[in-house]
């Protein structure tokens, strides 16, 4: 099962933060308090934006013809993103 | 459906759209000269109108290009977009669609006639115009889908501008109200010089 990474704190809808990591192949345990990378905190639909975009070179038109969409919805799109990313950034 | 119906730019946009609209605009030109539907500026639309091929040709394609630059300019001061001239061209010319409809509306003289009988009845102004029943109804019933086409084109006109812009908000909605209210205030001037 493909579990999605909770980001956002059920209770109180605080952004939430990395507490432990683990390795698997050595059964070693990290502790501390760590922030989520930006493109972790953005929504599923976002990061398969991002992945799509750079699958097409960065190339707004190649991705408008692949989702069938025009190509300023696409570059609206990626404004909106860039402009969230920013405002994520300012969060930190 | 919906979304396809009244904001078809999601999907089409750029030189596609640019060509479509090119191709309806001269087609509801060539419409409008046969049926004598005359599109003085941006929205407004005269039945009975007699104006030459040229005229009619020339008139629409100057309300199309006068909106699209203004709304160019109004993009280029607003939005923080790289705007595209073609995106904002080509949608502005698709929108323009519906008037392929309303110029069709004026095959029917039952709209000219019904306007010059309240003209004669209610202001004694013309000869005298007696009209029956059936052409009063079809008279309303064509009033009101010129209406319906009229807030489709505008509904069309604003999603164009809100993909190709990219622009939200009351910043949105009143670029566009100004940008109509001038190019209706532009046309109509220019439309004055061109009656041949």
């Amino acid at each position: 099962m493909n579990k999605k990474l909770p980001i956002i704190c059920p209770s109180c809808s605080t952004d939430l933060k990395v507490k432990s990591l683990y390795c698997d192949s050595c059964d070693t345990t990290i502790s501390g308090q760590f922030n989520l990378p930006v493109l972790l905190r953005l929504e599923k639909k976002d990061l398969d934006f991002i992945l799509d975009f750079i699958r097409c070179s960065g190339s707004l038109k190649i991705m408008a013809s692949k989702l069938n969409l025009s190509y300023p919805t696409v570059r609206n799109m990626l404004d909106d993103l860039i402009h969230k990313l920013e405002s994520l950034d300012q969060d930190v | 459906m919906f979304e396809k119906v009244f904001n078809p730019f999601k999907y089409v946009a750029g030189m596609r759209s640019l060509i479509l609209g090119l191709a309806f605009i001269l087609a509801t030109s060539i419409l409008g000269y046969f049926s004598q539907t005359y599109f003085p500026d941006v929205i407004s639309v005269k039945i009975g109108a007699d104006r030459s091929f040229f005229n009619s040709i020339i008139q629409n394609f100057l309300n199309w290009f006068v909106v699209s630059t203004l709304f160019y300019l109004a993009s280029i001061i607003l939005s923080k977009s790289k705007i595209r001239i073609i995106d904002i061209f080509g949608t502005q010319a698709l929108a323009r669609f519906p008037y392929l409809f309303m110029a069709l509306t004026g095959f029917s003289e039952s709209m000219d006639a019904f306007g010059n009988h309240l003209l004669w009845k209610y202001l004694q102004s013309g000869e005298p115009v007696e009209i029956s029943m059936i052409q009063k109804v079809m008279a309303i019933s064509l009033m009101f889908v010129s209406a319906l086409l009229t807030v489709w084109m505008v509904i069309l006109m604003y999603n164009a501008f809100k993909v190709s812009a990219n622009l939200k908000g009351p910043k949105l909605i009143w670029a566009f109200i100004t940008v109509m209210i001038l190019s209706m205030v532009i046309l109509s001037n220019i439309s004055k010089y061109l009656i041949f």
